[in-house]
């Protein structure tokens, strides 16, 4: 029984599918057993005898030694002190035959902690502590006093304490409003992906709100406003630490545990299966345990298989299958109806109490089988067909006696089938490798059988076609005929036969050479870019001519149209204007040659403003001589005309 | 047809030489000239390649860019256009056309490589 639980959480992830939300943390009796430990740890104070007694009893385990504990109790009561008061009544609950003695003056503190000024955790202890002490208390007052604690602290851990002191009161009090508040708190809880719900307060608080929330609802009869999507992300936050740092943080786990097991309305149920989920002949049941989040099997439940479909062909194999309990655990002998070799999707439905949440579930299953190999023949077929064929039937796990020749001429030709030994059915399993190695030099050659239509294996070994593969090494090669597959429960490594192969061309026998990646490669040489063919210098130097021919042109056309430089006066600024223009044609020419743009530019801003002065004056004087040209001549024209 | 073709061209011819001023037939030998260049480069690359192309570019826009500011400078300085160019005396033309042939010259040389 302790191992039942062992794989679960292992399996669970790989088997358990989310369609509907199903729990993907919960605890395992290791963890649960983990629990009970730290909770068992001997108490130095009344606050962890407290949460050691009342843990363990939330657990279903009492204290080793009750009258020791309660011993204890006694002596660290502090009467004075509500805390301690709390603690010990709470614990004394939980022992059989333990009783606190009540003065009237530990009645009458309890009484006063009972008001508005007091913090909510004060109002809780002294309302729990009258409760278990059996003393009377007024529900009603204590009902304002909550609801003036939570009208001024609004925070998380206030209103559980609140939901937890409600659960205690008188069912005729006026419980409504605090019950409201279950929804609204559980508004406030954080989403994380879908899966997790929790308070960003932290574990503790979570937990202690579903044991709060279940609690109140108990008491009050009517069910909590919480979706079954919410308890199983509940479930998931609270049950995924599997080890607490604090006594107070297990307790509020165990306490959680036990109200999600034990409620009146909502028990999530943890499905997962015994082992791997694999059947095969030899294995036909497949075993499932069904318990709630203490790890304590389900017994009044009925588990029924919905449907089973193959996940290749999609075909139904059983509808509405009831599974049979026994020793705790649920089994069904899946076998029996036949399943051929392969995967099934399980979709299980768990009935028997309205309360159960997510109690439907897909399992994905696993039918294995054994493989036989029929009808091996080997055989060697001449290419040209003018020879026979030689079969020889090879049965396994023997290995043919005479080895076989292939040399250019014949091609080495292998059949068979595979089929499932017990139903005859043929398989095509994902492996089916033929592997021949030459013991010589250690080489390794491997090929794949294909089946044909009918599910007939065939391998066929051209030694022409093959040469590459082989290295053109001839010699003395084991056949190995490699079968594989995730449902197979016997993969097979058959030695068949032995072949010799002959190779045309083959090279001298050599141990096979180690590869060459590793050794350096031959440098590459960077070629240059080639540079453009040019033309030979002869054309170049015509043309050069002949573009510059038509300067000469200009000059001779100038002449005859009678240019000249009688106009030049030598005036200061027509000397300079022409010195300047004569090097700024320097300056480019030197700048094709020798300079960049910036010097270029540099330069040509000191010549050209210096030319553009003397240039100015000089255009200046010559537009005067001109306007005084002309009107000397309309006046000469004017006088003439009268 | 090609009669009245060559006697368009005649009369045309007859008219440039009488009517147009000295100056002008100067700067029009002078496009004369600037054009011949821009034919005989185009015809070097047309017959030999373009290698290397941005040379022949360069002296192709240069004789283009020529071509166009000595033609500006034929129309401003043409007394018959006197009335379009008011603000611009022969003077002003001539000073705008040495300067942006420094500015043209600059990016040639630049070019020419």
């Amino acid at each position: 029984m302790a191992h039942l639980c062992l794989f679960s959480l292992l399996v669970l992830s790989l088997v358990l599918e989310t369609q509907a939300l199903t729990p993907t943390h919960h605890l395992t009796t290791t963890d649960v057993a983990r629990l009970q430990t730290l909770l068992s740890q001997p108490f130095t104070d009344l606050k962890s005898a407290y949460y050691s007694v009342v843990g363990l009893s939330k657990l279903g385990i009492s204290v080793a030694d009750a009258a020791e504990t309660c011993r204890f109790i006694k002596s660290n009561l502090d009467p004075s002190s509500v805390e301690s008061l709390f603690f010990a009544a709470e614990a004394s609950q939980a022992l059989p035959g333990c009783e606190i003695p009540v003065s009237n003056d530990t009645r009458d503190l309890l009484l006063a902690t009972v008001s508005e000024d007091s913090t909510a955790s004060q109002i809780h202890q002294s309302v729990s502590a009258l409760s278990s002490l059996g003393l009377p208390l007024a529900s009603q007052e204590v009902v304002s006093a909550l609801k003036a604690r939570i009208s001024k602290e609004d925070n998380v851990l206030t209103i559980i304490l609140a939901l937890q002191t409600a659960s205690r009161l008188s069912q005729q009090a006026e419980l409504g409003e605090i019950l409201e508040e279950i929804e609204d708190l559980a508004a406030r809880l954080d989403d994380l992906g879908g899966v997790y719900l929790q308070f960003e307060e932290g574990l503790e608080a979570t937990a202690l709100f579903v044991s709060a929330a279940y609690a109140l609802s108990d008491h009050v009869d009517m069910e909590p406003p919480l979706k079954e999507d919410q308890v199983i992300q509940l479930v998931n936050s609270i049950f995924s630490k599997k080890s607490w740092d604090s006594l107070s943080e297990a307790f509020s786990v165990a306490s959680a545990a036990e109200s999600l097991s034990n409620n009146r309305f909502h028990v999530p149920v943890i499905v997962s299966a015994q082992g791997p989920a694999a059947i095969s002949h030899s294995q036909p049941f497949l075993r499932l345990q069904v318990t709630n989040v203490l790890c304590k099997p389900l017994s009044s439940a009925s588990v029924l298989v919905e449907s089973a479909t193959a996940t290749s062909s999609k075909s139904a194999i059983l509808s509405q299958a009831p599974f049979t309990l026994r020793d705790g655990v649920f089994e069904l002998n899946f076998m029996a109806s036949q399943p051929a070799s392969g995967y099934y999707q399980f979709s299980v439905a768990i009935a028997g109490d309205s309360r159960f949440v997510a109690n439907h579930v897909e399992l994905k299953v696993k039918v294995s089988t054994r493989v036989s190999i029929n009808n091996m023949d080997l055989s060697v077929v001449d290419k040209d067909q003018s020879i026979g064929p030689k079969t020889t039937r090879v049965e396994y796990p023997a290995k043919a006696k005479a080895s076989f020749m292939a040399d250019s001429h014949q091609i080495f030709a292998m059949t068979f089938q595979l089929v499932d030994e017990t139903t005859g059915v043929e398989l095509t399993p994902h492996q089916t490798f033929v592997r021949l190695h030459n013991q010589k030099t250690g080489q390794e050659v491997v090929f794949v059988a294909e089946p044909d239509s009918k599910n007939l294996y065939k391998f066929e070994l051209d030694t022409t076609e093959r040469k590459t593969e082989f290295d053109s090494i001839s010699g003395t090669y084991a056949l190995y005929l490699m079968v594989g597959d995730a449902t197979l429960e016997n993969p097979i490594l058959w030695n068949v036969a032995d072949v010799v192969l002959k190779f045309l061309d083959e090279e001298a026998p050599s141990t096979i050479q180690a590869k060459t990646l590793y050794t350096p490669k031959p440098e590459i040489q960077h070629l240059f870019r080639e540079p453009e063919k040019k033309p030979p210098t002869v054309v170049s130097n015509a043309f050069t001519a002949l573009v510059l021919s038509p300067f000469l042109l200009l000059l001779i056309l100038w002449f005859k149209l009678g240019a000249n430089i009688s106009n030049f006066t030598l005036s200061p600024s027509t000397v300079l204007f022409h010195i300047g223009h004569a090097a700024m044609l320097g300056l480019m020419y030197v700048y094709w040659t020798h300079l960049n743009m910036f010097q270029t530019l540099k330069y040509l801003a000191i010549i050209g403003s210096f030319t553009f002065l003397a240039g100015n004056r000089m255009l200046a004087q010559k537009a005067v001589k001109r306007i005084a040209a002309e009107q000397s001549s309309r006046l000469a024209k004017y006088r003439s005309l009268r | 047809m090609s009669n009245s073709v060559f006697s368009v061209i005649s009369r045309f011819v007859e008219e440039y030489r009488s009517s147009t001023p000295n100056k002008l037939k100067m700067i029009d030998a002078y496009l004369l000239y600037i054009l011949l260049t821009g034919v005989f480069q185009f015809l070097y690359c047309v017959l030999v390649g373009t290698f290397p192309f941005n040379s022949f570019l360069s002296g192709f826009i240069s004789c283009v860019g020529s071509f166009i500011l000595a033609v500006c400078l034929r129309i401003q300085i043409n007394p018959q256009n006197k009335r379009d160019f008011l603000t611009v005396s022969p003077e002003r033309a001539f000073a705008d056309f040495l300067f942006a042939h420094t500015v043209l010259h600059l990016v040639v040389v630049n070019f020419v490589g």
